[in-house]
């Protein structure tokens, strides 16, 4: 979510609510018993760090319901960002500054983990959302990625037939071992229909042996992956086919373009995401452990 | 032989170095015809008064110039010379001057190989014409059913005309135009189908080129019983049809037999065809059933009741729907809403919608009782409407059955009584326009009511921008009370969409009917106002002038936009599963779409300025509420025309039961936010109208583009 002016009253609460907690915890440190856990002004700081982070949790629960009228799901995930930030400081708090021994221990490094993910999480959705609107004007449903690229490559398909012939799909044994992508030296190859068409070969040799294997597999090691190097390959393709053929080119070097902007938008909602793999099961890791932390602490 | 006039009236003449005897006031042509002489002519035709237009049956008579033999009487004495090279040269210098602005092969040597002029050509041997072919092209018109015309191929030879208005008394075809731009015309140069043109077939067989043609309806071959013309003719339907027409479309009008129980045609199916009832009775319903995709929560059980407390859901019933008390149909009846069957007898047509219009079929019909129907295609269909007998036929049949339903299916006449229908019986005009027809003009005066009876009816306002459709109004809407209400003057254009039928009530009848039920005025007042507000609004959107991005997207037509602010959305999917959740688990929205500045316009209905989705909605429903969004009722039957209307891919078939019904995205209306903005997490979703959101951004790149250009001219 992105931190912005609306944010106002949350931040300012939340700055209220910590500075009054580490006001309040400056007498409670130069009193004569140190601070504990277990001390009033201890139990005080665990519990409301405690509900923070149980409301803050909740969060994933009300994602579960989202036409529930339980409040718009915008104003828990402010509630998650700000009481998630405070809520660390107050555990801190309650500690006293102490990591602890043994579950307490895990506890606490368990939710600096949790919380810095969270904090790095809200980094990445101020940035990578911008970058993906710059950087992938062609962006679609990520689940479609797969059906995209493969319309793609059958529309590039089409664009080479149209030009130097229909394609065909053959098995043959590959000429070295190194050729040999499939099993027993067998290898998939395309080639024209029409063998006299001549002049369409350094474009058919392009298409079958460099940019398909591209829109199948676009690794990012590939030349066609750069859009310099693309676009200079492109270009010297252009020097080695007739005029006429100019048109195909262009079409072809769009769609190389548009998959190269899959395979960033791939890359990019992965970051986006990808942080949150470790964030919220840990989430639920750290509730786990801070119940089994409350209930041993408090019966023994 | 003397040159006198015989005491028998005879006068004699040489024709060709042959003496020739003929009655006095017989014309060369046929004095030369009735000894075996030929003469070519294009113009003329034995059982048409000739009028020597194309003067290619020209002849000398020795005079200072040739006579035209179609007109010109023969005279005691006369040597007439038909064959004389100069004579021959005269024709073939006409022939060839008619073939430079010829298309050839026009339709009709292309269908037949019988077009005179081209025949002609052939045999003057005129291949290629020394001149120059006209510059301004005179155009095609295929507005009728059933004649092409093409007025490329037309020599102005006024066989057509004078099969028109002598021959049938018709009096539809005349000459329109000076000089180059001279062409036929019908009635007041208005387009063939929007004439008065009955379609009666002697133009066409008048006509000696291709300008006027049988239009063949393509897949005219329909399954049922071949007809012969002669026997059709018999029935009191086809009383005045041309018989040259029944046989130019012999395969465009079937006798089908049906047994009881059969179905005749199913709801939601696309068709090319009427029907007329010959005999027997037949049971028109709707079986898809009567009710909406319901909100999933919407089922009981004690889970669900927690549900629908938590998400704090007004209600789910329609209240609109409540006051509904007829479906329309393309049938001369309405359904009743509670219990949507009915029945049609012997006389009946349905199914007119279909046939002109190609809209899906709106009811199932299924046979009563054994059944005969005739079956036909659009130009047969068109001809028989255009048919007085049959019209007036028809016309009765709705005034006694159908028009007191029909006024009661309209809420705002639900409370007229039946002695003021009765009154209204015989006084409401029943009018037919076609497609592009202006019915009622802004700013002319208001001199009635319109109800629609059949089809669509645009409703559009001009303003200094340009044109703003109002709205599309299908059977059982009505127009014109604005202007009869506030102060005698059209405050918009309304245009029939295609075929339509519409029932007419005059301002004195109008007038008396607010006078006599207070109700009925306060009712229609209410929605008057109504219209006048959404009116203003939309026309003060209109007038902003928009970019031209936010136009090429179609947002300027937009009432509506979902928005999803790219530069906050993490593309969580949060709103696409809470529109599915709350839509019986298939989402309304898709997120993708266009994209206007950092926002995408998501794939969730609009609600259009110009719906287009309401256009042909077979039984009408399809409509706008009251605020804006677009609602369908409940007794939609699932035939998919509003989806693959919607230009953005707005509206999708929903799964229902066994069949389907279309969904668009209702705002959820039930509650006070769209749930798919309420579930997005980020603030990245928002429910906007378009030109107020985007006001300051439209603004601001207009000032930009002054401000440079400016600069520019500095």
């Amino acid at each position: 979510m992105l931190i912005d002016r609306s944010h106002k009253p949350w931040a300012m609460a939340s700055a209220a609510m910590l500075g009054m907690a580490a006001a309040a915890y400056v007498p409670y440190a130069l009193g004569s018993v140190p601070p504990s856990g277990g001390s009033a002004m201890g139990l005080t700081y665990g519990a409301v760090g405690f509900v923070f982070m149980a409301l803050v949790t909740l969060l994933s629960v009300r994602k579960k319901f989202p036409i529930w009228r339980i409040g718009r799901t915008q104003t828990w995930m402010r509630g998650h960002l700000w009481l998630g930030t405070i809520s660390f400081p107050l555990i801190v708090l309650h500690a006293g500054f102490a990591f602890g021994h043994g579950l307490t221990s895990w506890l606490m490094w368990l939710f600096v983990v949790v919380w810095t993910s969270g904090l790095v999480g809200a980094w990445l959705q101020h940035v990578v959302p911008r970058r993906l609107l710059r950087d992938v004007p062609m962006e679609t449903i990520y689940e479609q990625i797969g059906h995209v690229r493969g319309q793609l490559v059958d529309e590039a398909d089409t664009v080479v037939a149209d030009a130097c012939g229909r394609l065909e799909v053959v098995t043959e044994v590959a000429a070295s071992p190194e050729a040999a992508l499939g099993a027993a030296g067998l290898a998939t190859v395309m080639r024209p229909v029409d063998p006299s068409a001549e002049d369409t070969g350094p474009l058919r040799e392009f298409y079958v042996k460099e940019m398909r294997p591209f829109l199948e597999k676009p690794t990012r090691s590939h030349l066609l992956a750069d859009p310099t190097s693309a676009a200079d390959r492109f270009a010297q393709l252009r020097l080695l086919v007739p005029p006429s053929f100019a048109p195909a080119i262009a079409d072809l070097e769009s769609i190389c373009e548009e998959v190269r902007q899959l395979r960033r938008q791939v890359t990019i909602y992965r970051l986006l995401h990808g942080w949150l793999v470790v964030h919220v099961p840990l989430s639920f890791a750290l509730m786990a452990l801070a119940v089994v932390h409350i209930v041993m602490a408090l019966r023994f | 032989m003397s040159d006198t006039v015989t005491l028998t009236g005879m006068i004699n003449l040489t024709i060709d170095g042959r003496e020739v005897s003929v009655q006095k006031g017989t014309t060369i042509f046929d004095a030369a015809r009735l000894n075996g002489i030929q003469i070519p002519t294009l113009c003329h035709q034995q059982n048409q008064t000739p009028v020597g237009v194309c003067r290619v049956c020209v002849v000398d008579v020795g005079a200072r110039v040739y006579a035209a033999a179609c007109i010109r009487e023969c005279e005691p004495g006369m040597k007439v010379k038909t064959t004389d090279p100069g004579v021959v040269r005269a024709r073939t210098t006409l022939v060839e001057m008619l073939m430079s602005d010829h298309p050839s092969p026009c339709a009709r040597q292309q269908a037949s190989g019988d077009c005179e002029l081209e025949s002609m050509a052939r045999v003057s041997g005129v291949a290629e014409p020394r001149f120059a072919r006209r510059l301004s092209p005179r155009g095609r018109d295929d507005s009728s059913l059933s004649i092409a015309v093409d007025h490329e191929a037309c020599i102005l030879c006024d066989r057509c005309i004078r099969g028109c208005d002598d021959v049938k008394k018709n009096l539809v075809i005349g000459r329109s135009g000076r000089g180059y731009t001279a062409h036929i015309g019908f009635d007041l140069d208005l387009p063939m189908g929007s004439s008065t043109c009955v379609s009666c077939g002697e133009c066409m067989v008048s006509c000696p080129t291709g300008a006027l043609t049988n239009k063949r309806v393509v897949g005219s071959e329909l399954e049922g019983e071949k007809l012969d013309p002669d026997w059709i003719l018999q029935l009191p339907v086809f009383k005045g049809v041309s018989g040259t027409f029944l046989q130019l479309n012999q395969n465009s009008v079937v006798r089908r037999s049906f047994s009881a129980g059969e179905v005749i045609c199913r709801e939601g199916e696309f068709g090319s065809t009427a029907f007329y009832v010959l005999e027997g009775t037949v049971d028109v319903s709707i079986n898809t059933p009567i009710a909406h995709v319901q909100q999933k929560d919407a089922a009981g059980g004690w889970f669900s009741r927690i549900r629908s407390t938590l998400s704090d859901r007004r209600t789910h019933t329609r209240q609109e729907e409540s006051s509904r008390r007829y479906i329309p149909i393309d049938a001369p009846i309405d359904l009743p809403y509670d219990k949507p069957i009915a029945q049609l007898h012997a006389g009946d047509l349905f199914g007119e919608m279909t046939c002109m219009s190609f809209q899906p079929r709106s009811a199932t019909v299924r046979a009563s009782t054994d059944v005969v129907v005739l079956e036909m295609l659009r130009n047969v269909l068109d001809i028989l409407q255009k048919n007085k007998t049959f019209r007036a036929e028809l016309d009765r049949k709705y005034r006694e059955r159908a028009l007191e339903t029909h006024l009661k299916s309209v809420p705002e006449f639900a409370s007229m009584p039946r002695e003021f229908v009765d009154h209204l019986r015989d006084r409401v005009e029943l009018q037919q326009y076609s497609a592009g027809d202006v019915i009622v003009r802004q700013g002319d005066a208001a001199d009635a009511f319109y109800l629609v009876r059949l089809g669509f009816v645009k409703v559009a306002q001009h303003h200094s921008g340009g044109d703003v459709v109002l709205s599309y109004l299908g059977r059982g809407s009505y127009f014109g009370e604005m202007g009869l209400l506030e102060g005698n003057v059209r405050t918009a254009t309304c245009t029939a969409m295609g075929h339509v039928d519409l029932v007419k009530m005059a301002a004195a009848d109008f007038h008396v009917m607010l006078s006599r039920f207070p109700e009925i005025r306060a009712a229609l007042e209410a929605v008057a106002r109504e219209r006048v507000e959404m009116n203003r609004t939309r026309l003060t959107s209109a007038e902003q002038v928009p970019v031209a991005d936010f136009l090429n997207q179609g947002l300027m037509q937009a009432q509506s936009l979902l928005l999803l602010d790219l530069e906050k959305c993490t593309r969580c999917d949060q709103c696409v599963r809470a529109c599915a959740d709350a839509h019986d688990g298939v989402t309304r929205l898709v997120r993708e779409g266009l994209r206007f500045d950092k926002y995408l316009v998501a794939t969730s209905c609009r609600s259009c300025r110009d719906p287009l989705c309401m256009v042909g909605c077979p039984v009408g429903s399809i409509r706008r509420r009251g605020s804006m969004e677009i609602i369908i009722e409940d007794w939609c039957v699932g035939c998919g025309l509003c989806v693959r209307n919607c230009p953005y891919g707005n509206l999708n078939l929903h799964p229902f039961g066994d069949r389907k019904k279309a969904t668009g995205c209702d705002l959820c209306m039930e509650h006070a936010e769209p749930s798919c903005v309420y579930a997005c997490p980020h603030d990245a979703a928002h429910r906007v109208e378009p030109l107020t959101f985007f006001g300051g951004m439209l603004r601001l790149e207009q000032r930009v583009g002054t401000g440079s250009t400016e600069a520019t001219s500095k």
